[in-house]
């Protein structure tokens, strides 16, 4: 009876605990969206984009569905018609669905947002742009040009997801497809994926070495010793609130790989000269030798980030004049 | 001496191989094609890895020997002026500029597939190697310089200060230390991998996958891949964020290089061999033709003979019939003795006249009419 | 015959050199000139072409190619222009004019192999194109005719130091007879070998479409040049002729003197028909090859010069001058064409040429290249003196008569 009565209890803590999660939950969904911050323009702060189209099951349906941050692109870019190209602010999915209309001149969703390069509209009129490309265009600046002129990337799975974020149901995402979902539900959804949104946190420069003595070829000129630590950090500093690089660069190791290059991510990655030989391997003409990688890649990180000193062909600024041995 | 061993184990086999496995391969179409080493080497010269060091430069003057320069190679400002290849700088680097920023290319000879210099040589001084490199051979070089007439790149020069031994000189490819399975002086010296070996089929793969992989980068274009029938050296350049106007793809940037797109994709020689090929047609025709008109002018003269001389027989005739009539006339009215004596005047006269005649003719002579 | 008083050597006297010794004008340049020259030869053979030009690599052909090859064949058409027109088409007026313009041909053609040997860096390597003959080259075809018809015309020419030595050695008289057979083969074999190296000068330029202003670059080169050849050829015979009357006058037979305007007038007329043909030729390539905008620039005007001023004038005068047997506007034309040709080989081979670079590249004569031009031309001269003085060259020798 005594374990009766537990029982019971514990089956109606449980019930209540349920109906609880249950209420909270659906009444957080309003709650959250609150929490986002509001935006200038009274736009909502993020809303998801479905994949619209006329066919209930469009090709890419597969992926999830975005959820679009309005509020930190908002604060990026000049005014509206920098992504509204049309001037009218009315969702991308009105003109751009996935087989493409009439509207958005047969320009399908996922062009819309992936085109690379986007041809020059005559002068006057307003060439549009798609995240790729607006992306592809912040990596240019000198804080990311450095690493982003030596490594490209890689456009695989954990690229796409970076975006491709919001769990739906079928149900949700067969409304959406439609454009039935109710905004209210739209802005949860997106406001959820948003919160849920992890950054990794980079790897500490501590973590790396302080100094790198590159003496593995060293023949004319004293070895070099890189600042490996101070090199990083600068690095770090200088992207470190940037949205961007904290929404794709998606492991604590990603800003190591721009010169650990090609190796998988790793906190302990191999030595340049495992891949790289002194000399040019016949096998893999493509691939530079030792001195060149070394070359192209500080020369390369240098180039893109403006680096003024030391000039590229001055090399004794990077190593010492060896004394002329007997 | 690690580094030597290595590259001469490899480069060995490498260059072995293609030896061995080079063959001429099968012009398409029937179009006449130079003997066109498939395995054959080349150098693609990156001008976006290019800093203008003048490493390539020491090194190809240290390999082959060449004199010192004037200029140290550490002193990079010659760069700024614009040099072209010489008899004892086989190879320099020049300063271009694309979007207001410099870009270097090295010169050297391009090792043409067809190569210009060999076809207009009239002594075969230059071979086109299996190995992909254009060499010279000065022993039978008689000095006309037409092989610096022929060449679209302006890359061989001339020993004008040698007044008993004068030659053409011109990057060799490195030939030699190809031979011996080394690296040419210049790409080994090259701290940037801006100018990568390798056989040219796979280089034009390599520089294709770069052209891809950073389309903003570089030029859409791989100079020498057509250019002039093919080149065995290379060049990938920069693109400029403002094409500089210019006709069509590619033309402008490869101008603000130095580079020529307008040769055209076939080998300049080829230009010659319509001129060559009408020498036997005209040899063949020329003894017709103008033996031809040679004969009928003697038809016409011999035409024209027959008719005088007939012409004059008819005269001579009616000369003598008109005598016979009037010696007959006086023999009637005054008798025989008069009549003889009448024909033997007349006679004489008519002989007078004729040899009259026949002196101007011998004196008209030439002016024939 | 009135021969007014022409010396003929004889058996004894078989020089006549004191033409040479008299302190003319024209001696003393000649020997001016012939001394500059030689100093310059030594120079040349002994500290090597850059010491006395200015050729470079972007310009490794100068004035010596552009002036002494390419005019000097091209003047030296004037021997098979004037055989065809004698021997093959019949003309027999022409006769009197055969031999100076055989003479001057011979000379042209062996002064421009001398003036050969300066430009290449290994001169007594020039055989060497017959042992390993580059067959693929214009320049091999060029060598190979220029060799051939300097012997052909070495042969034509025989018969004039033949008559002169058969005075003292009659045997060679034999040689003569069997030359004299020979004619109409010789003159045919003459003019397909002029044909070919004449076209194949112009075609030497083919190979370099980069170098060359579109103007003057066509496929057609090899055209151009034969067909002006033809022009420079006759009007040769009409210019060399002028000078000729001036200074050796008295070494001319009556039957030269009378044929001698007659020869004039015919080949103005033949000249005035070849240089307007020349000009529509050179006209519709400009059209077909969409070079009119090319006339705007300094280029397309200093091309204008030469077209009208150059070819189409000389063409009219030449017109003009022989339908009213006006023998100084036939001169003057003559001059006038000559001077024209020479601008076109300039402008192929110097002017227009590298036309692309930058003017610190390009190329201007040095003066010691232009002495050694003159010294070839004054060697042409000098020995064209000699054999006029000798020879029976402008005069029928009284031995011979009629014998041809």
């Amino acid at each position: 009876m005594k374990n009766g009565t537990t029982l019971l209890l514990l089956a109606a803590l449980v019930l209540a605990g349920a109906a609880c999660l249950t209420f909270w939950e659906g009444g957080s969904v309003t709650a959250t969206a609150a929490s986002l911050e509001a935006t200038d323009s009274g736009a909502p702060s993020a809303m998801v984009i479905f994949p619209v189209g006329e066919k209930a099951n469009p090709a890419g349906a597969g992926l999830k569905p975005v959820a679009f941050n309005h509020l930190v692109h908002e604060k990026r870019v000049e005014d509206c018609a920098s992504c509204h190209h049309t001037g009218d602010t009315v969702s991308c999915t009105t003109c751009h669905t996935v087989s493409g209309s009439a509207d958005g001149k047969f320009v399908t969703l996922a062009e819309a947002m992936h085109s690379p390069r986007i041809a020059k509209r005559p002068e006057g009129t307003n060439t549009p742009q798609s995240c790729v490309s607006c992306h592809a265009q912040r990596l240019r600046e000198r804080d990311c040009a450095g690493c982003h002129a030596i490594v490209k990337p890689a456009r695989d799975e954990s690229w796409c997801v970076t975006c491709h974020n919001v769990d739906v149901t079928a149900e949700q995402r067969r409304q959406g497809s439609e454009g039935t979902l109710a905004p209210e539900e739209n802005e949860a959804l997106a406001a959820k994926a948003v919160e849920a949104k992890k950054t990794a946190t980079p790897l500490s420069p501590a973590k790396g070495p302080l100094k790198v003595t590159i003496d593995a070829i060293s023949q004319q000129y004293e070895p070099n010793v890189f600042a490996h630590r101070r090199h990083m950090s600068s690095l770090m500093e200088a992207i470190k609130d940037d949205k961007l690089a904290q929404a794709f660069h998606t492991r604590p190791e990603t800003l190591c790989a721009a010169c650990h290059h090609n190796s998988p991510m790793s906190s302990t990655p191999p030595a340049c000269g495992n891949c790289h030989k002194p000399n040019i391997d016949p096998a893999h003409p493509e691939r530079p030798h030792l001195k060149a990688a070394y070359h192209l890649q500080c020369m390369g990180c240098h180039a893109g980030m403006n680096v003024a000193r030391p000039v590229n062909t001055s090399c004794v600024s990077c190593h010492k004049e060896r004394a002329p041995q007997r | 001496m690690n580094r030597r061993k290595f590259l001469t184990i490899l480069g060995t086999a490498g260059v072995a191989s293609a030896m061995s496995t080079a063959r001429v391969a099968e012009a398409g179409g029937g179009v006449h094609m130079f003997p066109y080493w498939e395995n054959s080497y080349g150098v693609l010269h990156d001008t976006t890895r290019c800093i203008g060091c003048r490493r390539c430069e020491e090194g190809c003057n240290k390999v082959n020997n060449l004199p010192k320069p004037k200029k140290p190679f550490a002193d990079l400002t010659v760069c700024n002026t614009r040099r072209r290849t010489s008899a004892y700088e086989w190879t320099v680097v020049n300063k271009y500029s694309v979007d207001g920023k410099p870009v270097f290319r090295k010169l050297q000879c391009f090792h043409c597939n067809d190569p210009a210099c060999a076809a207009a040589c009239f002594a075969k001084c230059f071979s086109k190697n299996a190995d992909g490199s254009v060499t010279y051979d000065g022993t039978q070089c008689v000095g006309c310089r037409y092989c610096m007439i022929a060449c679209p790149f302006y890359m061989p020069g001339f020993q004008y200060d040698e007044a008993f031994d004068p030659l053409v000189q011109k990057c060799t490819f490195c030939a030699p230390r190809l031979k011996e399975g080394k690296l040419p002086g210049c790409v080994e010296a090259c701290p940037m991998d801006a100018l990568t070996f390798g056989r040219r089929s796979d280089l034009i793969k390599l520089a294709r996958a770069r052209i891809k992989d950073h389309p903003d980068k570089y030029l859409d274009y791989i100079y020498g891949e057509w250019d002039a029938g093919g080149t065995a050296w290379m060049v990938l350049g920069p693109k400029a964020s403002t094409p500089p106007p210019a006709g069509s793809h590619g033309d402008g940037e490869m101008k603000a290089l130095g580079l020529d797109t307008q040769i055209g994709n076939r080998p300049v020689a080829e230009l010659t061999y319509g001129a060559l090929g009408a020498v036997p047609m005209i040899v063949a025709f020329w003894p017709v033709l103008f033996g031809g008109a040679y004969a009928m002018t003697k038809r016409k003269e011999a035409i024209h003979k027959a008719e005088q001389e007939a012409v004059e027989k008819q005269a001579k005739d009616d000369v003598t019939t008109a005598l016979d009539a009037a010696v007959r006339k006086i023999e009637e009215t005054q008798g025989q003795p008069a009549a003889d004596a009448a024909r033997k005047a007349m006679t004489e006269a008519l002989k007078s006249r004729e040899a009259l005649d026949s002196c101007h003719a011998s004196s008209d002579h030439g002016e024939g009419k | 015959m009135h021969s007014h008083a022409i010396v003929i050597p004889t058996r004894d006297k078989l020089f006549n050199m004191g033409e040479f010794f008299r302190m003319s004008p024209g001696n003393i340049i000649t020997a001016i000139l012939l001394g500059i020259g030689l100093i310059l030869t030594i120079m040349r053979f002994t500290m090597g072409i850059g010491a006395v030009s200015n050729l470079s690599d972007n310009q490794p052909w100068g004035m010596w190619i552009g002036f002494d090859l390419l005019c000097g064949v091209c003047l030296a058409a004037g021997g098979y222009f004037t055989t065809v027109a004698c021997y093959v088409m019949g003309m027999k007026h022409f006769h009197s004019a055969v031999r100076p313009a055989v003479t001057t041909a011979f000379l042209g053609y062996l002064f421009v192999v001398i003036a050969l040997l300066y430009d290449l860096g290994h001169p007594l390597r020039l055989p060497y194109m017959f042992f390993f003959p580059g067959t693929t080259s214009v320049l091999f075809e060029v060598g190979l005719c220029v060799a051939t018809y300097l012997t052909v015309l070495f042969v034509e020419f025989s018969v004039a130091p033949m008559e002169w030595l058969a005075q003292k050695f009659p045997f060679l008289l034999q040689w003569r007879k069997f030359i004299n057979k020979c004619t109409i083969i010789l003159t045919i074999f003459g003019v397909t070998l002029s044909t070919l190296h004449q076209s194949s000068l112009g075609s030497l330029y083919l190979i370099a479409p980069g170098k060359l202003h579109p103007l003057w670059y066509s496929a057609f080169m090899p055209m151009f040049f034969f067909v002006s050849s033809m022009a420079a050829g006759g009007s040769m015979v009409i210019f060399e002729g002028m000078f000729a009357h001036k200074g050796v006058h008295h070494y001319m037979d009556s039957t030269h003197l009378r044929e001698a305007d007659e020869v004039v007038f015919s080949f103005a007329k033949a000249v005035s028909l070849i240089l307007f043909g020349y000009f529509l030729l050179k006209l519709t390539d400009m059209f077909v090859q969409d070079n009119m905008h090319h006339l705007l620039s300094g280029y397309g005007a200093w091309w204008l010069v030469e077209m009208f001023g150059f070819v189409l004038l000389p063409c009219l005068l030449y017109a003009k001058g022989s339908r009213e047997r006006n023998i100084k506007l036939c001169r003057f034309a003559a001059a006038n064409t000559v001077i024209g040709i020479v601008l076109n080989r300039f402008n192929v081979s110097m002017i227009a040429f590298n036309y692309a670079l930058p003017s610190s590249e390009r190329y201007f004569p040095h003066i010691m290249e232009i002495f050694i031009s003159m010294f070839v031309v004054t060697m042409i001269v000098t020995a064209y003196r000699f054999i006029v003085y000798h020879m029976p060259v402008l005069y029928e020798h009284p031995d011979f008569k009629d014998a041809h």
